[in-house]
């Protein structure tokens, strides 16, 4: 590696409504008290990650930065991976940490499905994926740069068509939320979902679910948080009649804070929350949705 | 339809991993080992196309050492047709992108047309094989893939997507990291896993395959304890929720 400043690429991503993901935000200020960034964002209809990537490398051949990072969605890590891949490069996926260290960078990363926490290093040049709400980003942030790479055509690949989930859609994406509402088995059926909506509007929140909710199908899969779902690290989560196996704590113990209710004082849930209430859900939620519009009024 | 599914041996979902004293590494004695559980639907995956077309071969691949040996015998006992261990000294050692290029090379030789990756292996989580795998072989990829369906045109290939389902068709060689099977992957049936017992599973050297790039493990810990937290236990459910409203303004500051 040349010295000099450390010469980052940050892959953004948008939303839905066209604006900038707050991950990529996160990571575009980052990266500048690392060096010099240049914020790119692969632009055309469905995307896919092969071809993302393959416009990220040909406009790698005019000079390739040190680092590369991405948000670690499943978009971003789809990217990041073909990517690093492309480049010959070692990649690191879902880094919760990242620093420069000389000519390498160090990351802290989960492994073993969440179960152990690993601080990993490898010499640059390298590719990461970090996870959302790794790294604060001010309020007023301003939206930095984004220099648009366009994408070709995949070949051997074509896009056929979408096919939207019943339910889907108007809500925050699971995967960089703030706030996160989950449901378990303890609702007992799909119809306690509507005051769970409640609350996650009053929260401006996603919606999540434990394996046990979207095996049954009272949710889609997409929402399922855990080991074979989602992993999560928002800023408040709460779990409502989810007990805590394993699997799903894999998913969501990073959260900054989680809250936990359920009728069982035994359930394992309560062995990582912050704030439990042992109770009936059913109770709960209605006074607590109200309660939080009202706190949210200043009262 | 000839499928080709990598999967990868890890320590069992269910069980405890343990850090060694070496600080760096898991203690694997006494450790149960199983088939990644992305990997188990990527399987499940493949199979269901082979329960409603009979002439579907489903192959699986495995790159490690001689333990590995009982993954690929699971998945056999499963239903696959046939399996081979990549393996030799350095085999367990291998990073993504050294077994991208052993798998390659197998893939060259075993001709499937599709092959299946789990999204990520659940022990080192990275999420990294299926792509460079891919790119090794240049062939495109897709990932979070949920279901396949038979379409008249060739394989309808799904993707889980915010908000739905993106609906691909790949009209040669893909490589697709599956995040979900709809059915759970299936158990070995009786028979199945006495005619798993009987067959060969070939072995090819991965002698000669490189890795370029090294990621040094410098710490292995478990996350920081949780819990502790403040639980209100007895009285009214509906007052404790309204004080938790305010705990969570005033005091963890999330509201």
């Amino acid at each position: 590696m040349e010295h000099g400043p450390v010469k980052i690429w940050v892959i953004a991503e948008r939303s839905k409504d066209g604006a900038l993901r707050r991950v990529s935000k996160e990571l575009a200020a980052k990266a500048a008290s690392f060096g010099d960034v240049t914020v790119l964002e692969v632009t055309g209809e469905r995307v896919s990650g092969t071809a993302a990537a393959a416009a990220l490398a040909a406009r790698a051949t005019g000079g390739a930065p040190d680092l590369i990072l991405a948000g670690a969605t499943p978009a971003g890590r789809d990217v990041a991976a073909r990517l690093a891949a492309t480049l010959q490069r070692a990649y690191l996926s879902e880094c919760t940490d990242l620093a420069i260290a000389g000519t390498a960078i160090e990351a802290t990363r989960a492994m073993y499905a969440g179960k152990l926490r690993a601080r990993v290093r490898v010499a640059l040049p390298a590719v990461a994926s970090v996870r959302p709400n790794a790294f604060p980003l001010g309020e007023d942030a301003a939206d930095p740069q984004v220099e648009a790479v366009a994408a070709a055509e995949t070949p051997g690949l074509t896009f056929v068509r979408f096919e939207p989930t019943a339910s889907g859609g108007g809500r925050v994406s699971l995967s960089e939320a703030r706030v996160i509402v989950s449901g378990g088995r303890g609702l007992k059926g799909p119809e306690a979902w509507t005051a769970v909506e409640a609350l996650a509007d009053a929260l401006g929140a996603a919606l999540g679910a434990s394996r046990a909710v979207t095996d049954a199908g009272w949710r889609p899969n997409e929402e399922q948080v855990g080991q074979t779902g989602k992993t999560v690290t928002p800023d408040l989560y709460i779990a409502l009649g989810i007990s805590g196996a394993i699997q799903h704590l894999a998913g969501m113990t990073s959260s900054k804070v989680i809250v936990a209710v359920n009728k069982d004082p035994d359930a394992d849930i309560f062995k990582v929350a912050d704030y439990g209430v042992v109770g009936d859900v059913f109770e709960f939620l209605p006074a607590f949705t109200d309660a939080v519009k009202k706190a949210k009024a200043g009262a | 339809m000839r499928f080709l599914v990598c999967l990868k041996q890890v320590p069992d979902s269910t069980t405890r991993v343990k850090v060694a004293p070496d600080g760096r590494s898991i203690v694997t004695d006494g450790l149960t080992w199983s088939i990644s559980p992305y990997d188990e639907y990527a399987i499940e995956l493949a199979l269901e196309h082979k329960d409603t077309a009979a002439d579907t071969v489903v192959s699986v691949i495995s790159v490690g050492g001689p333990r590995t040996k009982d993954a690929l015998r699971q998945a056999l006992a499963m239903g696959c047709d046939d399996a081979t261990l990549v393996t030799g000294d350095g085999a367990d050692a291998l990073g993504p992108l050294g077994i991208a290029r052993a798998l390659a090379s197998a893939v060259e030789d075993l001709r499937p047309d599709l092959v299946l990756c789990g999204k990520q292996a659940s022990d080192d989580d990275q999420g990294f094989v299926g792509q460079a795998l891919a790119e090794a072989l240049g062939w495109p990829h897709v990932s979070q893939i949920t279901k396949l369906v038979a379409a008249p045109r060739g394989m309808e290939i799904f993707k889980e997507v915010e908000g739905g389902h993106e609906v691909w068709a790949a009209s040669a060689g893909a490589v697709l990291t599956v995040q979900k099977s709809e059915k759970e992957p299936r158990y070995p049936s009786l028979p199945g896993i006495m005619k798993a017992k009987k067959k060969e599973i070939p072995e090819r050297p991965v002698a000669g395959v490189a890795d370029p790039v090294t990621v040094e493990i410098v710490k292995l810990e478990p996350p920081p304890p949780r819990g502790g937290g403040r639980v209100f236990k007895d009285g009214d459910t509906q007052a404790h929720a309204v004080e938790l409203a305010k705990l969570l303004r005033d005091e963890a500051k999330v509201l």
